[in-house]
């Protein structure tokens, strides 16, 4: 039995679930509920910042597998070949801190956020994160799918007991679409394990001993369209996308974060990840479809940002388009442009979630988020006013901020692919400038309206901001640390040598 | 008589032995004392069922103590069991008295038994008449209940009309073959001895009358009004014990015929096909929300005749491992209902509005089982459809297996609007309130218990289902 000796996997997944418990036994005493939430946030931050420093360095009873680090690997369903397989490579760890910082914050902006079912809100944060953390983590595609499954319910039960506007109908649509997309991944998990074990005689959900499968092409195409689907509608790409502006929107503020943050990227991550290895050669022929649904993202949710009133549909509309720079690099499939995708899903985590965080404490204050209601905050509220600026540049990609960096990678990876598209994509940058400059010039700048009686930041407020805005600078300025912990993964999977500059 | 043959027939003489003493307390100590006496006899026939015997003989009567049969003995005594204890306090609450009521349950039971232990085709047909027979009483139980009543009759003529199909089916395989025993009727048919066109018209016939018991479409018509109308523990018996009763012998019929035939096949293609389709269809439009149960439940059994389809080994190891499943999944389904149901019952969905806050204990488990029916990890539903997903493929059924995934998406939605009502609305009027009963408690942990152990754990379980398959 390979059993390397780090539990520390499956204790990121388990400690949030196992805090469920006590959570639930102490909801009479809310103050309590948050303050253990918080704690276990905090313990699950540390562990990743561990796993993140100490990771490449890291002595190992057996080998891993090539690119990863950790493994922890025991059967678990033997009749269907089921294993409980982790492991922990470059961009596994990279999207671990990502999760564990985003859910930091999301447990710290619900504090005053949240008044009713305050227990049962953070049991279900906790949930989230484990069931995220999982989502990374699985290197058996019956357990991936069994956590990316497991991370629904709560963001369910999220959106539509604390959500607002239309949260029920928000909720319900986005699981609805989320599970369409998964059963038929499902079915196609299904058959690559019964071809797999067809050829072999050895029927196995591992992902490692799945990836040499041969497959013929008319049913690997197939098998690719429904991981596509999937990971496509979670991302979401264009046109499977519809769910997103109602459940981005009607979302409480934590939820927005991590839907934005957070779900978008298992998405992508499954693309990387399992879609592509698993089928290369469909993948290969399928790519231009990708791309181009990936290029009408991007210009049509720029477009649609444009016109928009509220600012948490704007900020949905201009993520959407972002996820689209993100599949673009997935499916250039060069080393460059994939260390910039993942160096990008985890700047956009940081912007768009840091966003999504001002907007919810703006809509905490005056109880909405459309344009029209604000004005001439920078003379009311300043230092917020800093942070929208800042975090609003960031997503616009301005040099020296961390999207940039990302931005910047994945088009030139995407380049020696694919020039004309890179043009395209490139194009598409222009558009988020505009509406996102337009968004700050009349949130912040124009006279005031009517006379709001905000209040600025508190201490809590601050260190999430600019927690958020240090990283926005530091990894703007020094991706290095980043870039070599993706450098050797990205290399593995896309089967190239490394093209950093 | 030998001891072989006492071991075979010991379950069958303890529930026998335990209907008769309810129904003679009832006589001296009249009271509430049935549901104990019936948990006793039910329990004491799975706790017998549970030992190896030691020798195995040649089934005398057409009784067969094998591990199949006897797998089957503990599932439906455990669920006769919890039926008991889910009824008692929803009977005291409606007015439902007398022993009549925990002596049908045991007698029903009877029946599932005597089906499950069947060699022949007589006591196949008299044990799946034996336990319909005992639903029709329990079903029309509730004189309270106008409903109650109607469902009774519109069971019986539809039972009636099916129960003529079964037997004039086991006749003509008579007819054609010249045997009771089911394993060698089924080699004749296969071997193509005897009459075998009116073997196989007798086998048509059969399945027609099956297919009513499992109510899979277009033999479903009864399911909705009976779910509706009769007393909701008795519907959480009908939807478990009375459905696995049919897929155990839809399984012994379909084992004893060997490998998948084309004859067979396509028929069981067809019904599963209209049921996954049409119940999960129908069931989107439901406000009662034992209607929208009763749809539902024949969209399950449209996925289990999927497995059964393949006519493979994992085919038929999935059947059996989602009748345990489901089983435990309507027993909490059903059992939380009852449970919620004060002097008036609970019908609409409406009502069930912000419960999930206000009665949280069976708020949870309502919500448990429809997570589970709608088979989303990590609850044993997922298993479930993974295990018949699997076996579908695996036995070449791509295109069947396809359209049964598209039904699943539309059943998530019909099955988190419950979710939804219980926890995202708002209630009408005064706040519900009131805990469950200490039965009612205990019958619900134990079933929740099995949804989420075999959720994350089903290793051992399939093995036992191996193993009794042979």
């Amino acid at each position: 039995m390979v059993n390397d000796n780090y539990q520390i996997l499956t204790i990121l997944i388990f400690l949030p679930l196992a805090a469920i418990v006590p959570v639930m036994l102490l909801r009479g005493r809310e103050g309590l509920c948050k303050w253990l939430a918080c704690s276990v946030s905090s313990i699950e931050l540390a562990l990743a910042g561990w796993l993140f420093c100490l990771a490449p360095v890291l002595p190992s009873a057996s080998v891993p597998p090539p690119g990863y680090f950790i493994r922890q690997d025991f059967p678990w369903i033997e009749r269907f070949g089921i294993r409980y397989s982790l492991g922990a490579d470059g961009i596994s760890v990279l999207l671990v801190l990502l999760t564990a910082f985003i859910m930091c914050i999301a447990v710290l902006i619900s504090r005053k956020a949240v008044t009713k079912h305050v227990a049962a809100y953070h049991a279900l944060l906790l949930a989230i994160t484990g069931g995220v953390m999982g989502v990374f983590l699985s290197l058996d595609l019956f357990l991936f799918y069994l956590f990316w499954e497991v991370m629904l319910i709560p963001m369910l039960l999220l959106i539509g007991i604390w959500g607002r506007g239309k949260p029920v109908y928000s909720a319900l649509k986005f699981f609805v679409y989320t599970m369409a997309g998964s059963l038929l991944m499902l079915l196609a998990i299904i058959g690559v394990y019964l071809i797999h074990g067809n050829q072999t005689g050895h029927y196995t959900f591992s992902l490692l001993e799945l990836l040499g499968t041969t497959i013929d092409q008319s049913a690997a195409l197939w098998l690719f369209g429904a991981f596509l689907l999937a990971f496509a509608i979670k991302v979401p790409l264009f046109p499977l996308h519809t769910w997103m502006p109602d459940a981005y929107a009607d979302a409480p503020p934590a939820g927005s974060l991590i839907l934005a943050a957070l779900l978008a990227k298992t998405g992508a991550y499954g693309l990387i990840r399992f879609a592509y290895p698993l089928f290369p050669t469909a993948a290969a022929l399928l790519s231009p479809v990708i791309f181009a649904l990936a290029a009408a993202g991007i210009l049509y949710g720029s477009w649609v940002a444009y016109a928009q009133h509220d600012m948490k549909r704007l900020v949905a509309y201009s993520s959407f388009g972002h996820m689209g720079f993100i599949v673009l690099g997935i499916a250039a499939w060069t080393p460059l442009s994939l260390s910039g995708s993942v160096l990008q899903m985890v700047n956009h985590g940081i912007t768009t979630g840091g966003l999504f965080v001002l907007l919810g404490m703006l809509e905490e204050r005056a109880d909405t988020t459309a344009i029209d209601a604000f004005g001439g905050l920078w003379g009311s509220i300043p230092n917020f006013s800093a942070f929208f600026l800042l975090f609003a540049l960031a997503s616009a990609g301005l040099p020296g901020l961390n999207n940039f960096v990302g931005e910047f990678l994945l088009l030139a990876g995407v380049f020696r692919v694919s020039p004309w598209m890179a043009v395209l994509a490139f194009a598409g940058i222009v558009p988020v400038l505009i509406y996102l400059l337009r968004m700050v010039q009349k949130v912040i700048f124009t006279q005031a309206r009517t006379p709001l009686g905000l209040r600025d930041v508190s201490l809590r407020e601050g260190l999430v901001l600019s927690a958020c805005a240090i990283l926005i600078v530091a990894l703007g300025v020094y991706p290095v640390p980043l870039l070599d912990l993706v450098r050797a993964p990205v290399q593995l999977i896309s089967g190239g040598p490394g093209g950093l500059p | 008589m030998t001891m072989a043959d006492v071991w075979a027939f010991m379950p069958l003489l303890i529930i026998a032995f335990g209907i008769l003493s309810v129904l003679l307390m009832g006589a001296f100590v009249p009271g509430r004392s049935g549901t104990v006496a019936g948990m006793v006899a039910s329990l004491g026939s799975a706790f017998w069922a549970l030992q190896e015997p030691p020798q195995t003989a040649a089934p005398p009567l057409g009784i067969a103590f094998t591990p199949f049969s006897r797998f089957f003995i503990v599932l439906f005594s455990l669920t006769a069991a919890i039926v008991l204890l889910l009824s008692h306090d929803y009977n005291k609450r409606r007015g439902i008295g007398g022993e009549e009521y925990p002596a049908a349950i045991l007698f029903a039971t009877f029946g599932m038994v005597v089906l499950a232990t069947a060699t022949n085709f007589l006591n196949l047909f008299l044990g799946l008449e034996g336990l319909t027979f005992a639903f029709y009483i329990l079903t029309a139980i509730d004189r309270n209940c106008s409903g109650s009543g109607e469902a009774g009759l519109k069971y019986l003529l539809q039972g009636a009309a099916s129960a003529a199909f079964v037997a004039f089916g086991i006749a003509l395989l008579y007819a054609g073959v010249g045997t009771l025993e089911i394993q060698a009727a089924m080699n004749a048919v296969m071997a193509g001895g005897g009459n075998v066109p009116i073997a196989w018209g007798g086998w048509g016939f059969l399945l027609i009358g099956l297919a009513f018991k499992v109510s899979l479409v277009p033999a479903h018509l009864w399911t909705p009004d009976v779910y509706q109308g009769a007393p909701t523990p008795v519907v959480a018996f009908l939807s478990t014990g009375s459905k696995a009763a049919g897929l155990v012998a839809l399984v012994l019929l379909l084992t004893a015929l060997g490998s998948g035939s084309e004859m067979t096949r396509m028929p069981l293609w067809w019904l599963s096909l209209l049921s996954m389709v049409l119940g999960n269809l129908a069931a989107l439009r439901q406000r009662n929300l034992n209607r929208m149960l009763a749809y539902s439940s024949i969209a399950q059994m449209g996925y289990v005749t999927l497995a059964l389809v393949t006519g493979t080994r994992e085919g038929f190891s999935a059947v059996i491992l989602y009748a345990v499943i489901y089983t435990a999944m309507n027993l909490t389904a059903f059992g939380a209902i009852a449970s919620l149901s004060g002097e008036k019952r609970m019908d609409e969905i409406n009502e069930y509005r912000g419960l999930g806050f206000s009665r949280p204990f069976q708020g949870g488990m309502l919500a448990l089982a429809m997570f589970s029916l709608a088979g989303i990890p990590p609850t044993a539903g997922f298993m479930g459809k993974f295990a018949i997903f699997a076996a579908a493929l695996g036995g070449g059924e791509t295109v069947l297996a396809v359209l049964g995934i598209v039904t699943a998406v539309v059943s998530v939605y019909y099955y988190l609007r419950i979710v939804a009502t219980l926890y995202m609305q708002a209630p009408e009027g005064e706040e519900a309130s009131g805990g469950a009963s200490f039965p009612e408690v205990a019958a619900l942990c134990a079933a929740a218990f099995v949804i989420l152990l075999l959720g994350v754990y089903p290793g051992p379980l399939m093995d036992v289902i191996d193993a009794i398959l042979g």
